[in-house]
């Protein structure tokens, strides 16, 4: 909690500022992307936080399904790097047709791995 | 028995100064066990002991307790060969000192200095005092209920050797003495007076004392040969009543050939439980079945009969050190066998299974059994644990999620490029 008023009123005001500034400049294609990562994220943690509290046995199910949470994040935040119409200038020769191909062979490959991994 | 495979020939090394005939019924009895004897005197060549490298006789008897030379083949150090080449010795020792007085040292025997013999003047009796009646205590190796036996010669001190069996200890109030007269009474106060130091008395010394070597050969020593005379066999005790020499001599020759107390191990078995085929390799945690079959030589018969009677046999799984340490108990209505189940150790390595079972005057019973110990394959072990269950959701939430996601995605492109192209427009 804020210490004072007027911070607080700036802060939320701040906060507030950035939700309607990504609600509006955000295309649905991208806030797709988020959906995704954001449970990505809440998956990794909810089993990293089942790992260290209750048990990390069997280890081998608990590093496949973690490394799934993570692989997939990565694979999506990059995905979102390349398809993002700011960043066009950075990846010009990346269409965006390729980028999600590149990001659907890498996630399959990636599940393969981990279903191998988790019996 | 080794001694009936290799054959019954004894050799029989006779002192000239001995009688044959002296000792007729030592030899009868051994001839009647069917034991082929041959005699040959200390300084014959031939037969020799050893020949080729290979020992011609399956026991030696050595009776020359006053021969202070020999044949070439007779040494210390042959006997010793012989030893190893599993050849049963039966020595005589006298309180004259010999090549084999030395001998004696080697097997953990400490005689007292030359020209001592063993005197007691207890009980009282018409014989002289380096004769005595030696009561004998109930062993292994002995008939039960023997009499008193005629015992005239050396006595020695045992070291400490596991490998020693003592068979016959002298009476407590006898002593080894250079003197038969009272004369040396003071020297034995003497060395009492110093703590013992000198001393040789008492019943801590032995008389007749065996001796199993580490490869199976047994080797008696005896400390006056006229233990087995036909002199002793017959000679009344002094309150009357046939002695026990001959019963005596004939077991102390039992067990010095390896009738007596012989055991083996006939075969041992390994297998799963629930299998009977034996394991190439076990899993950690394997309930595994071991059994051995344990005979023991029945002299009556010249054969092997299975023997359930040890009690006290261990089994040892061992990489290094022994993992598990276990009792092989007999089992019931099975005669001679031996048999154990128990869980393997969780750990994975080469192991072995060792039954290594020494007991003084039992033939020492060894068996190795090497067999790897291997961790579960990959499918052996249990899979889809309820414990696992988030990280199994975990993971088919991403796949699920990547699929919802690629289908939103890829239905969406139409919207989401036509927005973007009426945004650029």
């Amino acid at each position: 909690m804020a210490p004072s008023k007027p911070s607080q009123t700036a802060q939320s005001s701040a906060v507030l500022s950035l939700w309607k500034a990504y609600n509006e400049n955000t295309s649905s294609r991208l806030k797709t992307v988020d959906a995704f990562l954001v449970f990505l994220m809440l998956s990794g943690v909810a089993q990293f936080l089942y790992c260290v509290l209750i048990t990390n046995f069997p280890f081998n199910a608990f590093l496949a399904g973690f490394a799934s949470c993570v692989g997939q994040f990565v694979l999506t935040a990059s995905l979102r790097a390349q398809v993002n119409p700011q960043n066009r200038s950075e990846f010009k020769e990346v269409s965006p047709e390729r980028a999600f191909a590149d990001f659907a062979l890498g996630s399959i490959v990636l599940h393969f791995f981990v279903y191998n991994f988790l019996g | 028995m080794w001694a009936k495979c290799t054959g019954d020939s004894v050799l029989v090394i006779l002192e000239p100064k001995l009688q044959k005939d002296s000792f007729s019924k030592f030899f009868s009895g051994l001839e009647e066990k069917g034991y082929e004897l041959t005699f040959r005197s200390p300084k014959d060549v031939k037969p020799a002991v050893i020949e080729y490298d290979e020992a011609k006789f399956s026991h030696v008897i050595l009776f020359a307790p006053e021969s202070k030379s020999f044949a070439q083949d007779v040494t210390p150090q042959s006997l010793v060969t012989l030893l190893s080449k599993h050849t049963n010795l039966l020595i005589a020792l006298s309180p004259r000192q010999t090549p084999f007085t030395s001998l004696a040292a080697e097997f953990s025997l400490t005689l007292p200095p030359p020209g001592t013999p063993l005197i007691s003047h207890f009980p009282t009796r018409n014989e002289p005092a380096t004769v005595i009646p030696v009561s004998v205590a109930p062993s292994d190796i002995l008939s039960p209920g023997l009499s008193p036996v005629w015992f005239s010669g050396v006595p020695f001190a045992y070291q400490n050797n596991p490998l020693l069996v003592p068979i016959l200890n002298a009476p407590a109030e006898s002593f080894a003495s250079d003197s038969e007269s009272d004369l040396g009474a003071d020297a034995l106060v003497d060395a009492t007076d110093k703590g013992g130091e000198g001393l040789w008395a008492g019943s801590q010394l032995g008389l007749v004392a065996g001796f199993q070597a580490l490869g199976g050969a047994r080797a008696t020593w005896v400390g006056g040969v006229e233990l087995f005379s036909d002199e002793f066999f017959q000679k009344d005790l002094p309150g009357g009543g046939k002695p026990g020499n001959e019963q005596f001599a004939s077991d102390v020759a039992a067990w010095t050939f390896q009738e007596s107390l012989a055991l083996r191990i006939d075969r041992v078995e390994h297998h799963r439980v629930n299998e009977t085929v034996p394991g190439q390799t076990y899993t950690t945690n394997d309930q595994v079945v071991f059994t051995a079959y344990i005979s023991r030589f029945n002299p009556v018969k010249s054969t092997w009969e299975p023997y359930s009677g040890i009690e006290d046999l261990q089994l040892e799984f061992t990489m290094l050190d022994p993992h598990i340490r276990t009792a092989l108990p007999p089992v019931r209505g099975a005669p001679g066998k031996y048999s154990v189940t128990f869980r393997a150790p969780d750990r994975h390595g080469v192991f072995k299974f060792i039954i290594d079972y020494k007991r003084k005057g039992l033939t020492h019973l060894h068996s190795s059994t090497v067999v790897p110990l291997v961790p579960p394959r990959h499918d052996g072990y249990p899979r889809f644990l309820s414990a696992a269950w988030p990280y199994y959701v975990g993971a088919i939430s991403t796949s699920v999620g990547f699929l919802l996601f690629s289908a939103l995605w890829l239905a969406g492109d139409d919207r989401a490029s036509a927005k973007k192209s009426t945004k650029t427009e």
